[in-house]
């Protein structure tokens, strides 16, 4: 690694008043409607009067804490309502095709772009600041609706947000193709605070990959950025919601998300997530099954490198009858890097029936990089089907062996051991060029000798 | 006579401090087809896997030449693309790593170049063919989910492939019911011919009933205590093991 990972960021003092204000005029300058201030200040209140963390919370104790800044810092607000129209950046998750796009940079619009096939049917996918103003209703009855903020990032998340998306299925509405919403990460502004809803609505089918770039991988920062997403997903009755999400943010990043979502009554949700460039990421995904017949997956993929610290704090929660969930999440680790998986089945009383899995697989390439995965069980039913199953270790030495039997280099047959432990979770992504790029991420975080690129 | 192709020559193997094989020699030329046979835990499956480099056995002593060459400080990659090959007696499955992909890389090691796409079809089609296996067969991960019967099939499909000098099998025939066991030994004869050599390491006798051995070699506790010709396969098969075994204990008491 050509740069320094984090070093303990500087916090910055959190002044009541001044973020009040601060949060007041963000919500003016972008032009937004009452209501929406109203939303933003009372989550203001709710992340005041939060700790960070007190150290002992299950979800943070693993948590290198010292290398999170804690600050909560009102970014640059592009101007105009409709934000300025910038050049669209080189993106490295830029589709071939899609059914939709939003991207955008540093808050700014960069494109917008919306299918017939999707259009005609009412689906909507924009910057959540544009449909505040065109789509009031929906905004106003969902954001938010998943439930009160899960920590202290997430309160500031929802109070600050600078940019963001929509996407909207109508009832019965059925996307075949991706939507995109791709995030340029302005190095130079520092902090980015993202907001992400996606509602379908009854019967409705629709996926959504979000992917994060930065625009200057090689920068040499003075403080490290803190990069925030809060995800709310909704499928309603019968609707069938995909969300892939992958960053390669810039290095010395620290990338928090917090991604929740609510399950239907015979309804899925399906998370798959890929990280890659943060130094430090920390992802809380957290998918709610009330109804009965729900689905819900949560698929997790990283290769970590260098120092990296890639962190999954999940919750499979059950209170519907027979509802179904899943998680299996691989991880490859090479030099000094780290990860942690603390996931937890919590089924309530009331959810007979359920069948709830989850799987954590970690290799290990290197004598010091390490992991350490906890899967939870939490069960007051008695009629369910769980298991869970953890796994830390060295790629197979009798996998390498076959390979390199049939006259294939040992680094290559490791290579493609690695790549075939990930590509389990790399194939349910729901898009060609994206299984793609995942592919060359993995392939670039593997190189032993890379550069920053 | 030719000059040997593969010479064991004096090797003892051991595996975790324990030696398991005892100075056993052996030479192979071209063209012939050898079978050691061996009760278990005679040490014939640590003899395939220490031929081949496994990294968990450790060589104590004596050599192996590939035509002359020692492959002793050679690993298990290198030895391949020389010309070796083992049949693995239990392949390894790697989910994830489609077998065509597998296929292809190998291929191409063993070559020292890349293959081209539209001849390795080809070749590949080919093999398929002659052992009776579908095309989809190599769209699967390597060896996951197969059965007992295709995990040997694809064995011979490398072997097919890959065309070693030498091939070493080890127990290719075990779990196999009788029209598997005919098509893999098919395969096995195929393959065959006066440039290569065989050697078949087996318990039982059955596949020497396909597979035609020129030499027959009987293995008790690490080391060959008996050689002939293939009726000394049938007197094993007649007779079992239990006589050499005795031979073998007055030998050690008598020492």
């Amino acid at each position: 690694m050509t740069q320094a990972t984090l070093e303990a960021p500087a916090d910055a003092e959190i002044k009541p008043d001044e973020l009040r204000a601060q949060v007041a005029e963000l919500s003016r300058t972008k032009g937004e409607p009452d209501w929406l201030l109203a939303f933003r200040l009372a989550s203001l209140e709710q992340a005041l009067g939060m700790e960070w963390w007190t150290g002992q919370e299950e979800s943070w104790r693993r948590t290198p804490r010292e290398r999170l800044p804690r600050r909560a810092r009102v970014g640059r607000v592009a101007g105009g309502s409709n934000g300025t129209a910038v050049t669209v950046p080189q993106h490295v998750f830029t589709p071939r095709a899609h059914a939709g796009l939003v991207h955008q940079i540093d808050g700014r619009v960069a494109a917008s772009d919306l299918a017939e096939q999707a259009r005609a049917q009412g689906v909507i996918v924009k910057p959540l600041a544009a449909a505040a103003r065109d789509n009031a209703e929906l905004i106003q009855q969902w954001l938010g609706a998943v439930g009160p903020p899960a920590d202290r990032y997430d309160a500031f998340g929802r109070a600050l947000w600078t940019q963001g998306v929509f996407v909207y299925a109508p009832r019965g509405a059925v996307v075949d193709e991706s939507l995109f919403y791709l995030i340029t990460q302005d190095v130079a502004q520092g902090d980015h605070w993202h907001y992400t809803l996606v509602v379908a609505e009854r019967e409705s089918q629709v996926s959504l990959i979000d992917g994060g770039d930065a625009d200057d991988r090689r920068a040499n920062l003075e403080e490290s950025p803190l990069i925030h997403a809060s995800v709310e997903l909704i499928a309603e009755d019968g609707a069938n919601l995909q969300f892939a999400s992958v960053q390669r943010w810039h290095r010395q990043s620290a990338a928090i998300s917090t991604t929740r979502g609510r399950v239907g009554r015979d309804a899925s949700i399906r998370v798959t997530t890929a990280a890659f460039g943060a130094d430090l990421d920390k992802q809380r995904i957290d998918l709610d099954l009330s109804q009965s017949g729900g689905f819900a997956e949560i698929r997790g993929l990283f290769v970590g490198d260098g120092k990296q610290h890639i962190e999954h704090v999940t919750r499979q929660h059950h209170k519907g009858v027979g509802a179904t969930s899943d998680l299996l999440i691989r991880g490859v680790l090479t030099d000094e890097s780290q990860a942690v998986q603390y996931g937890l089945i919590r089924i309530e009383p009331e959810g007979q029936k359920t069948s709830a899995h989850q799987t954590m697989r970690n290799l290990l390439l290197d004598d010091g990089a390490g992991a350490d995965p906890i899967p939870m069980l939490e069960i007051e039913a008695d009629d369910v089907k769980c298991s869970h199953a953890a796994a830390v270790g060295p790629v197979d030495p009798d996998q390498l062996f076959y390979l390199q039997a049939r006259g294939i280099p040992p680094n290559i047959a490791e290579r493609m051991v690695v790549r075939g432990f990930l590509s389990e979770i790399a194939d349910g992504v729901p898009d060609e060029h994206m299984r793609e790029v995942i592919d060359e991420l993995v392939e670039i975080q593997l190189e032993p000798a890379k550069a920053t690129t | 006579m030719t000059s040997p192709l593969f010479e064991i020559d004096a090797l003892e193997v051991a595996v975790e401090d324990k030696q398991i094989v005892n100075g056993l020699s052996l030479t192979l030329r071209p063209g012939e087809v050898h079978a050691i046979m061996g009760p278990n835990g005679s040490g014939k499956s640590t003899l395939a896997n220490s031929l081949m480099g496994h990294p968990r056995y450790t060589i104590n002593g004596g050599d192996i030449r590939l035509s002359g060459q020692s492959v002793i400080e050679m690993a298990p990659d290198e030895r391949a693309r020389a010309g070796l090959f083992l049949a693995f007696q239990y392949p390894t499955d790697i989910p994830g790593v489609s077998m065509i992909n597998f296929l292809r890389r190998s291929m191409s090691a063993r070559r020292g170049e890349e293959i081209p796409v539209r001849e390795f079809r080809q070749v590949l089609n080919d093999v398929l063919g002659r052992l009776q296996m579908d095309e989809q067969f190599v769209r699967r991960y390597v060896n996951d989910g197969f059965s007992g019967g295709e995990k040997k099939r694809a064995e011979i499909l490398q072997l097919g492939l890959l065309q070693p000098r030498v091939a070493v099998m080890d127990e290719t025939d075990s779990g196999l019911d009788i029209d598997a066991l005919r098509i893999v030994s098919e395969g096995i004869n195929t393959f065959h011919s006066d440039q290569n050599a065989i050697l078949l390491i087996t318990h039982y006798q059955r596949i020497l009933r396909y597979v035609q051995p020129d030499h027959v070699h009987v293995l008790i506790d690490g080391r060959i205590v008996e050689s002939g010709d293939a009726s000394l396969a049938e007197r094993l098969e007649r007779d079992g093991y239990e006589p050499f075994m005795e031979q073998t204990k007055e030998g050690v008491l008598s020492s």
